[in-house]
């Protein structure tokens, strides 16, 4: 057979297509509040978890949301539950940002964890940096493989509009696509 | 090779609308074409079509080794010099390549003739993975062609295992210029692939995305973009005001910078000076090299960078350049001149055979018809089965 065995639509359409449509794949990820936890879950070492604590421990400040106010940081995060980022804004402001309170190691132990937090409107829920559900109490558990990944980070943006300058110029000839 | 005559479905239009193809008639005109369909045999696709574009995929690689080894090849492809270093380092460390089209002419007794390379930002891949397989399984269960049919279409099983194998950390970004119904339906189905593949896809249009305080490229919640598929030609990335922040901006495109070289006409002229006599290619020179002069009349006359057939002329016996059948905004940046190879004829309509490559294996065909010599955004697509 020279053409697919299935072709299948999860956004694109309503699925009447002969089509089996597939959700996000899961993966295993182990979800931890401290190093011992960590420890003596079946299957980890000291130093798969010491290392993964301190790889999410060291992405923390750079991938956490951040805040100009301690209030705005509290008011979504809970009192007390902020602390104040190793950065300034440009005209020398402080920034903060939430507490870590856990750490997430992917399937591919060690190299892939990162920092996991817990909002205040749903504090029993751990969150990645770039606010992901992950899932609910600690231990090995199942996660979508998309966010047991590296998290994008949160950062502000100084301008916009620097691409997708040349599209509007050509489209003076009547143009379909950009494509070919 | 047959065109075949055929019924279409009664319910075609609302099959397409329901799955998202927006684009099927344009300007009233058709551009899902189902009253006919090309049959091919098993053993056309396979040696005349599918082994040739496994081969010439080869060879273009060997044009990127040279390419990013020589400046003047660079120089000619008129790649910027700020991005000559972006564009080898992209190949040196291997960045992943998702798709391409190759286009063919060919009329079922091979060898197929290389025309180019849509090696950058290939479109009709919707039609072509989805439609054109929909309408297979349809039309057989329906009698409308023979039964036991097949298609050279893995286009969509592949692109999901591709997106899956890129190596994607975090979300992957896809955007697209404002304003192109066609190109956004098309990236909306790739989206729909990497979420089937385990990725967590995010749209964006071209002109959202911004630029952070490192250097860095943001979608519009101000997270950084670490991998972005765009449907947006590179040599226009280069010039824009953003391009120049393109190499260390920490985000891995799709495609990799290294299809620059591929997706200009230029290869045409490098693969022939590398390949010289290859079944597959046509003859084709700069404009400007001296061997262009020999080519036997006419020849025609490409823009390095025109999309979808603008400014493509034929050069006649008297070395005129007749006025370009599509005048376009496209050809400053240079031309090739390659030796004309009609198109077959197939009841008066002229089919172009589009090979897909999805990280670099050929697995699909989409056939696009016009009743001119040049194929232009107003061809018709058409379906193909494998057929004894």
């Amino acid at each position: 057979m020279k053409r697919s065995r299935k072709v299948a639509l999860v956004l694109m359409g309503a699925g009447a297509l002969t089509l089996t449509a597939c959700g996000e794949r899961d993966t295993e990820v182990g979800v931890f509040e401290t190093l011992d936890q960590c420890m003596t879950t079946t299957g980890m070492t000291q130093e798969l978890c010491a290392d993964a604590m301190a790889t999410a421990r060291g992405q923390h400040a750079q991938v956490a949301p951040k805040y100009t106010s301690t209030a705005d940081c509290e008011a979504d995060f809970g009192p007390g539950q902020c602390e104040q980022a190793p950065y300034q804004t440009s005209s020398g402001g402080s920034v903060f940002m939430p507490l870590m309170m856990g750490f997430m190691m992917g399937q591919m132990m060690g190299g892939m964890s990162q920092p996991l937090y817990r909002s205040s409107d749903d504090p029993r829920t751990w969150r990645t940096a770039d606010n992901r559900t992950v899932g609910k109490g600690t231990g090995l558990m199942r996660a979508p493989a998309s966010v047991a990944k590296a998290p994008s980070v949160k950062t502000s943006t100084v301008s916009r509009g620097g691409f997708g300058t040349r599209a509007p110029q050509m489209a003076r000839t009547p143009t379909r696509s950009l494509g070919g | 090779m047959e065109r075949l005559t055929i019924r279409p479905r009664d319910d075609w239009k609302e099959t397409a609308e329901r799955h998202g193809f927006t684009f099927h008639t344009i300007d009233g005109q058709p551009y899902w074409d189902e009253t006919a369909c090309y049959k091919f045999t098993l053993r056309q696709i396979e040696d005349h079509l599918e082994y040739p574009a496994s081969e010439l995929e080869t060879m273009c690689f060997e044009v990127v080794e040279r390419a990013i080894a020589d400046e003047v090849v660079l120089r000619r492809l008129a790649i910027p010099a700020a991005f000559w270093d972006a564009v080898s380092a992209s190949w040196r460390n291997r960045e992943r390549n998702l798709y391409g089209r190759m286009d063919f002419a060919y009329d079922g007794h091979g060898p197929a003739k290389l025309l180019e390379y849509n090696a950058d930002t290939p479109t009709s891949l919707y039609e072509t993975a989805v439609f054109q397989w929909v309408w297979l399984e349809q039309a057989m269960e329906r009698g409308l062609i023979p039964p036991q049919g097949d298609q050279f279409n893995s286009v969509h099983e592949r692109l999901v295992d591709a997106l899956g194998r890129i190596g994607i950390a975090g979300p992957l970004h896809l955007a697209c210029a404002r304003d192109s119904g066609e190109d956004r339906a098309t990236v909306a189905y790739v989206e729909d692939c990497a979420r089937q593949a385990g990725l967590d896809a995010r749209f964006l249009h071209m002109d959202e995305i911004g630029l952070d305080p490192m250097g860095r490229f943001t979608d519009t919640d101000d997270l950084t973009i670490s991998t972005l598929f765009k449907l947006y030609p590179w040599e226009w990335l280069f010039e824009e005001p953003f391009g120049l922040s393109i190499p260390t901006s920490g985000c891995a495109f799709i495609e990799p910078a290294w299809k620059a070289i591929l997706s200009n006409k230029g290869l045409l002229a490098l693969l022939w000076d590398m390949f010289e006599g290859h079944p597959n290619l046509l003859p084709a020179h700069f404009e400007d090299d001296p061997r262009a002069a020999d080519l036997p009349r006419p020849w025609v006359r490409k823009p390095l960078l025109s999309r979808e057939g603008w400014n493509v002329d034929l050069v006649g016996d008297d070395g005129s350049s007749p006025a370009p059948v599509k005048d376009g905004p496209y050809g400053a940046e240079g031309h090739v001149a390659q030796a004309f190879h009609p198109l077959p004829e197939f009841a008066g309509n002229r089919p172009v055979c589009g090979v897909w490559l999805i990280a670099s294996q050929p697995c699909g065909l989409g056939i696009r018809e016009d009743t001119s010599w040049v194929t232009g955004n107003d061809a018709r697509f058409l379906p193909h089965i494998i057929s004894e």
